[in-house]
This record gives structure tokens, sequence and C-alpha cells, in this order.
């Protein structure tokens, strides 16, 4: 595999982000910069909102692309940004976290079971908004559950 | 009660038979279709296009049945392995495995479930596509290479004491007894060993003494196949029937006898009628003394007449036309009689009355256990008793779920999340119920509870319809996830 799902690069802390739009630009942003996925991924990350919100609860949002956008993925990757004004994500709820995926085959999956079973912690959401350093976010995610 | 059982097993047993084989009807007849043309004997000869004969019936035929099989019995992936053991079926014998290939895919696919059932829930998350392709690899080849070694011997003893009991019928003039040997071992590709080691020298010792002889006609008459294919026309169903003429006129005008086994094959009863009209046909073939001057090949109506001696037209027209008649008869007594069983049981829907049937048998026998109702609070003890012995897919109980299953649109993100929490909740709880994420244009048959963020619910149940289908708001905290693991607790 020539790239690490998750890198230091791909997590930005502390971003004003005010509407979905703009966050899930910059979150997928992150990851075209990388070299995770062509730039028309983000605008397929934009359509899958459009049919069901990828608001997952507990603050935290997975923005990604549709079924047919995985052509667009040139690596599997994952971006993390934390918002802690957070986003209006619709119906109301409010995401803190943002986790931009681009799924290749399933090599996502493990660090994406962790994530969601730290981020089912109330607490752990805390941890991961009042981080000060990129560290501290990857040590959280690459513990194993 | 004994008899509903084994009713309802030989129906899902008929089931499975013709869901093997209709779903590839279209290759046989275009293998059929180009057999008929262009081989030597055929309409337009041609030796390009007549090497595609041998490729087809040989791999492509038997491949199709063993993925059909294994799909049937456990997705795509059962299907995948159905195939890949169905290979060793096919080049460890020298003849078309179309049944072993319904043996092997099944099979198959069934011990690739099983070896699931062992793992799957033990895989963590990530490395299911690891586990997946080497796991069904492992398992494909272990079943090839058995079944390449098991199937010659079995092959091979199974034809010699065929053509020796062929042998014994001929020697004491028992001739019209033959077709109760014959007519199977042609459904079984034995027929060759038979026709051209035993019958064809026989005949042509017979045919140079005394002008013809009537070992050409005992293999070669085809009339038996004729009249299941007619049957099939007038009483069949759905795809059996509507494709019935076109493997009448390849079988009967071509001569292509093959185009008519599957038909027997998926529903093993019209040996009866094969056996039945080929013993007639030989009957009458005896009675007016009829014969050949050679092997027809292939054993087409237009063969058969062109090497038929002069004057012996009435007997062996006569012969071939009581075969078909005898042989429709019983046909459309067994199509009529048993149409209920299967046949418009097309694929999906067989399956779905077939698992309807095992849940409410299960249901039945298990009665009054304690199950949660839906509006019961996880957190209570109160359990309400009975409730959910219906077959429409209500609440299920731990004995009925093979797999839960979390279903997003693409299955990248949300599912798989959610299928981690819920793996991780039934761990703590000891349940040994596996839980995978796929899309949702995926789903699995043998999902039974399906999982699903609330905006998609409706497209999953339009997929699945029989299967339980959960609603969550929140794929990271919902309280479903509580009420499904103290649901399926033991």
């Amino acid at each position: 595999m020539a790239k690490a799902v998750l890198k230091r690069e791909n997590i930005k802390l502390n971003v004003p982000l005010s509407t979905m739009e703009e966050g899930i630009r910059y979150t997928g942003g992150i990851l075209v910069d990388n070299g995770y996925v062509d730039a028309g991924y983000v605008d397929k990350m934009l359509e899958r909102e459009g049919m069901a919100s990828t608001f997952m609860g507990n603050s935290l949002a997975i923005p990604h692309g549709t079924e047919d956008a995985k052509a667009n993925v040139l690596e599997t990757g994952i971006s993390v940004v934390t918002v802690p004004e957070g986003i209006d994500f619709g119906s109301g709820n409010i995401a803190k976290i943002l986790i931009g995926i681009a799924g290749k085959n399933n090599e996502h999956l493990e660090i994406l079971s962790n994530i969601a079973i730290v981020c089912s912690e109330e607490e752990n959401i805390d941890k991961i908004l009042n981080a000060t350093s990129e560290d501290e976010i990857m040590d959280l995610f690459s513990e194993v559950s | 009660m004994a008899e509903g059982k084994n009713r309802a097993r030989i129906q899902r047993f008929g089931s499975h038979l013709s869901g093997m084989i209709m779903p590839n009807i279209g290759a046989f007849i275009a293998w059929g279709l180009i057999t008929a043309l262009f081989i030597p004997d055929g309409w337009l000869p041609n030796e390009d296009l007549a090497t595609l004969v041998d490729p087809m019936i040989k791999y492509l035929l038997p491949l199709l049945i063993g993925f059909t099989g294994g799909r049937l019995v456990y997705d795509f992936r059962g299907g995948v392995v159905g195939a890949t053991a169905t290979m060793g079926v096919i080049v460890g014998s020298d003849i078309p495995m179309f049944l072993g290939a319904m043996i092997m895919g099944p099979l198959a696919g069934y011990l690739m479930k099983l070896v699931d059932r062992l793992f799957l829930d033990k895989i963590r998350a990530g490395f299911e596509m690891l586990y997946n392709n080497f796991s069904a690899g492992i398992l494909a080849a272990i079943l090839a290479g058995i079944s390449l070694k098991g199937v010659g011997p079995i092959v091979n003893s199974l034809t010699n004491s065929l053509a020796a009991g062929v042998e014994v019928i001929v020697n004491n003039g028992l001739l019209p007894l033959a077709s109760i040997i014959i007519e199977p071992a042609k459904i079984l590709f034995l027929n060759n060993a038979i026709n051209h080691g035993l019958l064809s020298p026989l005949g042509v010792e017979q045919a140079a003494t005394n002008g013809k002889s009537i070992l050409f006609l005992l293999e070669t008459n085809p009339g038996p196949g004729l009249g299941v294919l007619l049957a099939f026309m007038i009483f069949g169903k759905g795809i059996s029937k509507s494709s019935a003429p076109g493997a009448a006129i390849i079988q009967f005008l071509g001569g292509i006898h093959e185009i008519y086994f599957p038909y027997v094959l998926m529903k093993p009863l019209l040996l009866l009628a094969v056996i039945g009209g080929g013993m007639s046909g030989v009957f009458t073939f005896v009675l007016l003394d009829a014969g050949l001057v050679a092997t027809p090949s292939p054993g087409s109506i237009f063969a058969l007449l062109a090497l038929t001696p002069q004057g012996n037209y009435v007997a062996v027209v006569l012969g071939v036309i009581v075969a078909a008649a005898v042989s429709f008869t019983i046909a459309s007594v067994i199509l009529k009689t048993t149409k209920d069983v299967e046949e418009d049981l097309s694929a999906a829907t067989g399956k779905m009355e077939e698992m309807k049937g095992k849940k409410s048998a299960a249901a039945g026998y298990l009665a009054p256990q304690a199950a949660q109702g839906p509006t019961a609070d996880a957190n209570s003890d109160v359990l309400q008793e009975g409730a959910v012995v219906t077959s429409d897919p209500g609440m299920k109980r731990a004995d009925q779920v093979r797999r839960v299953v979390f279903a997003c649109d693409a299955g990248m993100g949300s599912s798989a999340m959610g299928a981690s929490l819920l793996k991780n909740k039934f761990k703590k709880e000891n349940i040994d119920i596996p839980v995978t994420n796929t899309a949702i244009s995926q789903l699995p048959e043998d999902a039974d509870i399906v999982v699903t963020h609330k905006d998609l619910t409706p497209r999953a149940k339009e997929k699945l319809p029989q299967a339980e289908h959960i609603s969550v708001e929140n794929f990271m905290n919902s309280p479903e996830y509580d009420k499904l693991a103290q649901r399926l607790k033991k």
C-alpha cells in the first residue's frame, strides 16, 4: 500500500467553518490535496450528502462520495477536521468532527471501526475537540479497540 | 407431520434443482444451436465455429451450473467457490459433468457458509477482505483438488457397471429393458461409452450379416427426449415452457439430445418418462423388426431416416412416434401432478418461500418462547410472551438470525461504523451472530436483520423484503443497538 490511510497531514484542528457545504469542501479538499482522490470526488461528496445526511450522531459527520464515486478514489484515505463551534448538518444536527472518507477497497474499515468505537463514547468526543495536536488524534484513533 | 416435513424437503430440493438449471437454459440453447449448425454432420458445417462445441459443454455449462448452485446456497461467494470446486470434477473426468456440477456447486457453497459461520464474527474489522478472499480461495482449492481426484474413479466404475448391465440385457435378448439403463446414462453423459464401446461394435457385426441392426436405434432414438420437451411446451411454466419449443427443434431435428438433459435434471422424476418412452420405442422396433444400417450421428430424425434401409421406414418412424407419445404422456402426468411443487418458483420467490417455510416451522416447534415485543423497553426485564410466530418479517429471535447486516448507499462509511459498534456490543454480550456491512444494492440473501439509516430503510426493504428491518437515526449512538443486543442475548 503506497499511502497511510490516516496521517498527520490529513488532520486539521479547530478550523473555522460555518456551513455544511464549506465543511464538506474543506474535508474533501484535504483528500484532494494529499492525492487520495481527484477533484471530482468533492462534488460526489456533496451529492451524497444531498441523498442522505452523513451525520452520525455524537457531533460526528462522515462525508464521503456516492457508490459510483469509487472511480474517483485513487488511494484509500480519511481526513479529520474539528470544528468546535459546530456546523449545522441539517435537521438541527450539529457536527463538530468531520471525517472525510475515500474508500477504495475495504482498507479503511479497520481505522473507521476504531473511529466508530472511539466516537461512540461522549467523553472521547470532548477529548478530540480539546485536542491541541494532531498526534493526540492519531493516538486516539489508532488505539486498538 | 413427518410427511409434511418430507414434502417440504422434497419441494426445497426440487426448487434447488430447477434453480440451478433454469437460469442457464439460455447457455444450453446457445450450445445446442452452435452444435446443431456447425458440427461436421450439422446443417452448416464450419470447422472453426465447431471448435466452440466441446469447451462449451465441458466447461461453460458445468461451470455455470456449479456457480448457480453455489450462489443459490450462499450468494456470490458460494457461487465463486462452487464454480471453482466444479472445475475439479470437470478436469477429473472426460465427460461433461452436469451432475458433478449439481453436486459440487451447492456443496461448496454450503461448506463456505459453514466456514464463514465459524470465523466471520471473529474477523477484526478491516481484515474482512483478506479473510474473505483467502478463506474462499483455500476452500475452493481444496474442494477442486478433492473432486478432481475423486470423480474419475466414480465415473469409471459407474460406466463399467452400466455397460456390463447393458451387455447382459442385450445378450439375453431383453432389448426394451436396456432403456432402463441407457436413458438415465444419457442424462449423465455416460452413454458414449455404452453406445460406442458396446452397442456400435455389436451393431456393426449384425449389420454386416443382416444389413441392419436394431442396436443402432437404442440410444439414438430422439423420441423420448422429444416427448419430454413437448410436455414442457404444454404443461411447463415460465422459462421452461417458453424455451421448450426451441429446444425441441434443436433436439429432434438437429439431433442434439443433450439439450433436453437439463429439463430432466431439474425434475429427476422425468427419468420415468424417458425410460418409459425409450422402452416402448425399443419394443416397437423389436416388434416391427426395425433397424438401421449404421449409427446415426447426431441422433436427429433426419439422420435416422437417412440410415433406414428400404422397407423399414414405417417401423423406424413408428418407433420414434411411440417413444415420443409415451414419454410425452408420462411427462405430462408428472408435470401436471407436481406443478405446484416448483416450476413456477423462479429462483427468488422460491428461496423466499423456502425461508418462510423454515421460519414458520422453527417458530412452530419452539412455540411459546419469550421474545421482546417491538415496543418493549430495552432496560425493562418484562418480556412479552410468544408474539413472534408469523412468517412476516417481524421481530426475529436469536435462533432465526444468521447475520445482521448494516447497509448504506455505498457501503463505505456509515454502515461500517454502525457495524463496528454493534459488533463490539455483541462481543461484550457474547452473542455469536456475525455483523457485517454492505451497500444496499448488494444486500445478501442471508441477512436476517438489516440495519439502515431511516432515510434509506425504504430502499433496503424493497431490496430484501423478507428481512427484519431496523431503522436508526443516529448510527453512533442508537438505542436500537442495545435493544437488539438484549433481544439476541442467550
